[in-house]
């Protein structure tokens, strides 16, 4: 993990805001994001992705149960868990990509 | 994913109408409600969606909410049938005066108000898509 604790010292006021915004309400303030390291970053993050599938379960199975249940709210989640889930594959892809640029580096 | 919220919350409203209108429809024959009364015909009444924090930070949108249903005034429609277990003393049956057409329009208007929130969060999803596809590459 120290590979990617050094990347993330590159970039954590980058980082911060786009990870911290696909949860909206609960994120932390993006200005005390240089005291916390990248890896607390990235488990925060991937804990709200987490909460968002669970809200989108919970929903669909809501809607299954009884009807009552408005369908955009489930499609409107089911959406929501879907962003969340791209968004935490695309800062993996990009953190691996560069982790293994830095691994394939000529010394 | 403020603008999704935002029209988010249209949906929910426009849902909430629908139902209203639904349930003016349906009670169009309705002679007395439980209450004795006739029945009037209801309105969804929406309006802007601003917290305290967001009226203190300077009016930035927050989306639609439901501020009530309210009865619409307006005279009843008496109609002469005797034989009906509602009827008064003079034979007079009191429905309500629905407004078929009016109901109608209001009706298609709340489909084309959901469709454009629709259309917005769709927009707005594809934004949020585009935004994740910057600097990727092959």
């Amino acid at each position: 993990m120290t590979g990617i604790e050094a990347i993330g010292a590159i970039g954590p006021a980058l980082g911060a805001p786009a990870i911290t915004n696909v949860g909206g309400a609960a994120a932390p303030v993006p200005g005390t994001a240089s005291g916390t390291g990248f890896a607390e970053l990235l488990t925060a993050g991937m804990r709200q992705v987490d909460t968002k599938v669970a809200e989108a379960n919970a929903l669909v199975r809501q809607f299954a149960l009884d009807d009552s249940v408005p369908l955009h709210q489930v499609t409107f989640a089911l959406e929501e868990a879907r962003m969340a889930v791209e968004l935490a594959m695309q800062v993996r892809g990009r953190l691996v990509e560069s982790y293994r640029e830095l691994m394939n580096m000529q010394l | 994913m403020q603008a999704t919220e935002i029209s988010r919350s249209a949906l929910d409203v426009e849902w909430q109408r629908l139902q209203v209108v639904a349930g003016n429809l349906a009670n169009i024959n309705t002679s007395r409600t439980a209450s004795g009364e006739p029945f009037r015909p209801l309105r969804l009444v929406s309006g802007p969606r601003t917290g305290f924090a967001g009226l203190v930070a300077g009016g930035l949108p927050g989306g639609v909410t439901v501020r009530g249903v309210e009865t619409v005034q307006g005279n009843a429609r008496r109609v002469y049938e005797p034989a009906h277990p509602h009827a008064d003393t003079e034979g007079f049956v009191t429905y309500p005066a629905i407004d078929h057409a009016g109901e109608m329009t209001l009706l298609i208007r709340t489909a084309r108000a959901y469709e454009a929130n629709l259309t917005a969060i769709n927009i707005a999803h594809q934004m949020y898509a585009r935004a994740m596809q910057l600097g990727h590459q092959s």
